[in-house]
């Protein structure tokens, strides 16, 4: 069964990551390689101690992490190179998503198939990107933000907590547990996402809305992806698997 | 297909819910290692590396 979980688990991350790098390089990697023009132009002590000649496609020309006399950060070279490690940090995050998916599906003692793999798809889309999506707006590079630790906490506890109301919700089902499970979901939003401090930044807001957008978009179909594809794969190994048998 | 069926049916369940529990333990664990790698790991070579796909898919980036 281990096998059977892990191979499906990467089929699925697989397909799920060729399509969802598609979508990222068409449609929201050109809004960051342009949200980092407007980064660049901004006064930053980053932006002062950097080579003329380097190319716009800096990452993190402003980020407080680069002191002024340390060694250049490792980054991906701008072009092809960038988009192929775009593309490979979405098959690993696809197989991450795929993998804790078919975990939660055994758990629950479901068995894979595209209904409940689009079904607990869509839960995991809605507790990873659409709940910490409401107090933390996707955000592109060089947009005010609290700081990272803070945000990344908050990120961690509403997914989970989104994810265990849903569980309680949509499997449990009792009174109870549909109370408990509503009070897991809007908990994190009472207390709230850390505040963005205010800030002049130049990024126009129609760039930074669109992009909020479309990365929302693309996560929905990336996650409809990770569970199709876990379903598919499941019942195909296991088929293949009897006959082999 | 006969015999396969016979032999699903005849295995203790104990064990087949143990079987499942492992497997769902183990992908979990392995699950939450590689979204961390891609989401989450603060050391700089995977931050840059996943830079685009942090921003795309909401996760909190700098």
């Amino acid at each position: 069964m281990i096998l059977r979980l892990l191979s499906a688990a990467l089929a699925a991350g697989f397909l799920a990551a060729v399509v969802a790098t598609g979508l990222q390089l068409s449609l929201t990697s050109p809004l960051i390689l342009e949200a980092e023009r407007y980064e660049q132009r901004e006064p930053s002590r980053a932006a002062e101690v950097l080579p003329r000649t380097l190319p716009i496609v800096l990452a993190h020309s402003g980020h407080d992490h680069a002191a002024p006399d340390a060694a250049p950060e490792w980054q991906p070279a701008p072009g092809l190179q960038r988009m192929a490690f775009t593309g490979l940090a979405t098959l690993v995050g696809g197989v991450g998503y795929a993998l804790i998916l078919g975990a939660v599906l055994l758990a629950c003692g479901r068995e894979p198939t595209l209904q409940t793999g689009l079904a607990f798809a869509l839960a995991g889309f809605a507790s990873v990107a659409l709940a910490p999506g409401l107090g933390l707006p996707p955000e592109l590079p060089g947009q005010e933000a609290a700081p990272l630790l803070a945000r990344q906490a908050w990120w961690a506890m509403t997914a989970v907590s989104t994810a265990m109301g849903l569980y309680l919700i949509g499997v449990r089902r009792s009174l109870i547990a549909i109370l408990g499970g509503l009070v897991l979901i809007v908990a994190p939003h009472v207390v709230g996402a850390p505040q963005t401090p205010d800030g002049a930044s130049e990024l126009p807001a129609a760039l930074a809305a669109q992009f909020a957008a479309r990365s929302l978009a693309i996560g929905a179909v990336f996650w409809a992806m990770i569970g199709l594809g876990l379903g598919w794969a499941w019942q195909s190994f296991g088929s293949a698997g009897r006959r082999h048998a | 297909m006969t015999t396969s069926t016979q032999t699903t049916t005849l295995a203790p369940v104990a064990v087949r819910a143990n079987d499942r529990l492992m497997a769902a333990t183990l992908a979990a664990f392995l699950g939450l290692g590689l979204v961390f790698m891609a989401g989450f790991s603060p050391a700089i070579a995977f931050h840059n590396a996943a830079h685009d796909f942090r921003h795309a898919q909401n996760f909190p980036c700098h």
